[in-house]
């Protein structure tokens, strides 16, 4: 069967559809060309209109520029630790927390259910959550980044949902060999849990990366995150042409603009291939047989 | 029923822990204001106050623009600090986050600096001030010498007086001027002018028939551009139409306008002046003359593209923006040059201005402090003061530049760079930028730029009011400014559309003109016009 598969000649289907999926990755992947081709091209070639999807006068003045910005590694540092740290975090509270939610028999599970389903449709609001992380002496701290947002519920749920789908049988025979809960949870649950697990640290991880609002309100300068340093850069004057037209006065370099984009989001867009490999399905298929 | 009861249970104990969680942060607020980093220096700094080596610490907001990223070692910063033996600590904020960042600390009182720079009290800042949240400066003014000076020395006090709010406080300090800045307007291709045989244009009917000789040269272009959108073009250039709406009008209503004779307020929006105005500019769409584009804002970069390829000839701008440009164009001979503002109906106007700006704010904590007095003292000497001025627009004498009699002279490294005094002074040295510099003296200025800039300047100033002062803004209490809001936000939608309409000529100003009056009546322009007026300062 594999044999005859592999040799059979090419539809019009085939064609069609590889056509289409080569058009879905040109789609994604030219603006990032583009970006790169403007990040090291000359500002002439840019303001002339020259640079389509190679760069025209080529030369790195750009990431220079922006690698002697003040702060920028050390934002770059503060994310990549955010990101790691607060990944980190998010899968041991969330796995923690949606295994004991997934044992239906536990009391009052309905109960803690709904607060994590209502927590999740409403929140306190920008200024009550301020007092709340401040009067929990966390403004200005790493923390500040990292605990308030140890628990996404959706990604919970998402969780609960994946362990409750692994047969009790499995467990059951794991305490029959003499395995505590947090045995079973350490060497069955979550190793069975690969795919469930990348798929809530990646949304966790992006999600880390790219938050600049909340670095911006609890913490201090040295610990911006890089986002942040970006949206100043990338939006920084065009936000703020209201009132006396300052801003319309000074613009930053379409190069440095896209240099800026180009460091700062190549790193989590890269992680994303390298996670492919624990998205395997059907993991327990067979496990339970007989 | 049983569900109805956990329910019930879930949210009373919801309410019971969020009220004890409450408490307990009330109680923690109590005992954190004691060892607070501020609290603890000012401690420090009243036992010892007459030692000279204890240096005066504080914490200060700053915002940071990307095109001029703040540096901690930066000449002007470290001279200051050595100069006033002062230790400050700048949290250094993005500017397009700034406010965000400020409101969070005004509102809530946590984590606010000492000082707050770049801060106005309009808007938010206005209820935040009326309700404690900010010190009351001008209760202070024993305080502020150096600041009371350079107020008399340009002649302010009326300016300042219209920045008390309804109590008749006011709450920050102000940058100030001397003169307002003739810092953008017409920008034209001077070669072109020449190559065609063109006079410099005085009049906007000068300028129509400069742009249609442009588009009779060149079909595929659209002579007149914008940039950003159409509010850069509306705000400079309305005034000598005698009115100023829309977004960034002067007066901040979008809708109304000032009448200068007269001393109140008009609605602009359904003014003759207006429809004159728009008649203009329609006909230069309606001929080619002006960038279709302009609907969907054109950002700095495709702005520069449209001039240096020929694409546009003229645009509302800045004069700062002129270089790169020029720097950029391939075409020989490529001459941008700034023009005086043209004369219009109302005569030749710039956008308005006020001769002060956005200054030192100090949250209300601050004044908690056991050195206040001396804090304030301080502050007052490191910005107004002659010495402490200058640093911040200079840098340091001997270093970024020298005295010869009257006469500034930078130094050598700052007048050979390729990026011109003004720029190469923000950048490497820090001196010059709006944050941390709050006196500008406009002649002062002018030594900074080329030749061109401070003859134009010298042209505009000899000009009759030129620049005319913004209009005062009326005193609403809490009531009267929600109601105004919500009078002004219909008022400005379909002002909006309408100017959409008019200028494309998807409307007609002779046949449609009626209907958008009426339209605006039944909004209710009148009922608000009334209400500035009503509000003014007796």
């Amino acid at each position: 069967m594999n044999k005859q598969r592999k040799y059979r000649p090419l539809t019009i289907g085939d064609v069609l559809i590889n056509g289409f999926m080569v058009l879905v990755v040109l789609i994604c992947f030219v603006p990032f060309l583009y970006m790169l081709a403007l990040s090291l091209s000359s500002p002439d070639a840019i303001i002339n209109n020259k640079v389509s999807l190679f760069p025209v006068g080529l030369n790195f003045e750009a990431y220079k520029q922006i690698f002697t910005y003040p702060n920028f590694f050390k934002a770059y540092g503060n994310t990549i630790f955010y990101t790691i740290g607060g990944t980190l975090i998010s899968l041991f509270m969330s796995a923690l927390f949606a295994y004991a939610m997934s044992k239906q028999f536990l009391k009052g599970h309905k109960l803690v259910m709904m607060l994590i389903v209502f927590s999740m449709f409403f929140s306190g609001g920008l200024i009550p959550t301020y007092l709340l992380i401040s009067d929990l002496h966390l403004t200005g701290t790493v923390w500040a980044m990292l605990i308030p947002f140890a628990i996404n519920q959706f990604n919970l749920i998402i969780l609960i949902n994946f362990f409750r789908a692994i047969p009790a049988e499995i467990e059951e025979a794991a305490i029959i060999d003499g395995l505590n809960y947090f045995g079973i949870l350490q060497r069955v649950i979550l190793p069975l849990s690969t795919p469930a697990l990348a798929t809530i640290g990646l949304y966790t991880a992006v999600f880390f990366w790219n938050d600049w609002f909340n670095g911006l309100i609890y913490l201090n300068t040295n610990q911006y995150p890089v986002m942040l340093f970006l949206r100043n850069i990338v939006n920084g004057t065009a936000m703020v042409g209201d009132g006396a037209g300052a801003a319309d006065k000074s613009t930053i370099a379409m190069s440095i603009k896209s240099a800026v984009i180009i460091t700062s989001t190549l790193p989590i867009i890269i992680l994303y291939p390298m996670l492919q490999r624990f998205f395997v399905a059907g993991l327990t298929v067979g496990s339970v047989k007989g | 029923m049983s569900k109805k009861k956990i329910v019930s249970l879930a949210l009373a104990s919801i309410m019971a822990m969020s009220s004890l969680a409450a408490c307990s942060s009330k109680n923690n607020n109590g005992e954190s204001a004691s060892p607070s980093p501020s609290a603890g220096s000012s401690s420090q700094a009243s036992t010892t106050p007459n030692k000279a080596e204890d240096k005066l610490k504080f914490s200060i907001f700053y915002s940071d623009n990307a095109t001029l990223p703040f540096k901690e070692d930066w000449l002007v910063v470290q001279e200051v600090e050595k100069r006033f033996n002062v230790d400050i600590h700048f949290e250094v904020i993005p500017i397009a986050d700034y406010q965000t960042k400020v409101s969070l600390a005004l509102n809530t009182g946590n984590n606010a600096p000492d000082v707050i720079l770049y801060q106005s009290t309009k808007g938010e800042n206005a209820s935040l001030a009326l309700n404690g949240a900010i010190v009351p400066i001008s209760d202070y003014s024993d305080w502020t010498p150096n600041f009371n000076a350079k107020v008399k020395e340009f002649g302010l006090e009326n300016d300042l007086a219209a920045l008390n709010l309804k109590d008749g406080k006011r709450y920050y300090l102000p940058s100030l001027y001397d003169k307002p800045f003739y810092d953008g307007g017409l920008i034209l291709r001077k070669d072109l002018l020449e190559k065609y045989g063109q006079q410099e244009p005085k009049t906007f009917d000068d300028l129509y028939n400069v742009l249609k000789k442009f588009k009779a040269e060149n079909p595929d272009s659209y002579p007149l551009t914008i940039l950003a959108g159409p509010r850069v073009l509306y705000r400079m250039t309305m005034p000598s139409f005698g009115i100023s709406v829309g977004k960034n009008g002067a007066d901040g209503s979008r809708t109304l306008s000032w009448d200068y004779e007269k001393q109140t307020y008009f609605p602009g929006a359904i003014s003759d002046q207006y429809k004159e105005y728009m008649k203009f500019f329609s006909k230069l769409y309606a001929e080619g003359l002006l960038d279709p584009e302009m609907a969907d804002p054109i950002d700095g970069d495709k702005w520069s593209t449209k001039l240096a390829t020929g694409k546009s000839f003229a645009s509302y701008a800045y004069y700062d923006q002129i270089g790169g440009v020029e720097g950029a164009a391939t075409e020989a001979g490529f001459d941008l040059q700034m023009y005086p503002p043209l004369a219009g109906p109302a005569g030749a106007h710039h956008q308005q201005k006020s001769r002060t700006g956005s200054g030192i704010m100090f949250p209300k904590k601050t004044a908690d402090r056991k050195d206040f007095e001396q804090l304030v003292k301080k502050i007052d000497e490191i910005f107004f003061s002659d010495e402490g001025s200058k640093i911040w627009g200079l840098g340091a004498e001997g270093v970024t530049y020298t005295m010869d009699g009257d006469k500034i002279k930078y130094a050598d490294e700052i007048v050979n760079s390729p990026n011109g005094i003004y720029k190469t002074m923000q950048l490497n040295y820090g001196a010059g930028s709006d944050v941390t510099q709050l006196v500008w003296v406009n002649a002062r200025e002018m030594t900074k730029y080329d030749e061109n800039y401070s003859q134009i300047n010298a042209t505009v100033a000899s000009m009759k009011d030129p620049i005319q002062a913004i209009p005062p803004t009326p005193m609403f209490d809490d009531m009267t400014a929600e109601e105004a809001a919500s009078l002004q936000t219909p008022l400005y939608d379909t002002f909006e559309v309408w100017a959409d309409g008019f200028l494309t000529g998807k409307k007609s100003l002779d046949k449609d003109w009626d209907k958008y009056v009426k339209e605006m009546k039944t909004l209710q322009i009148e009922k608000f016009t009334q209400m500035y007026n009503d509000n003014l300062k007796k």
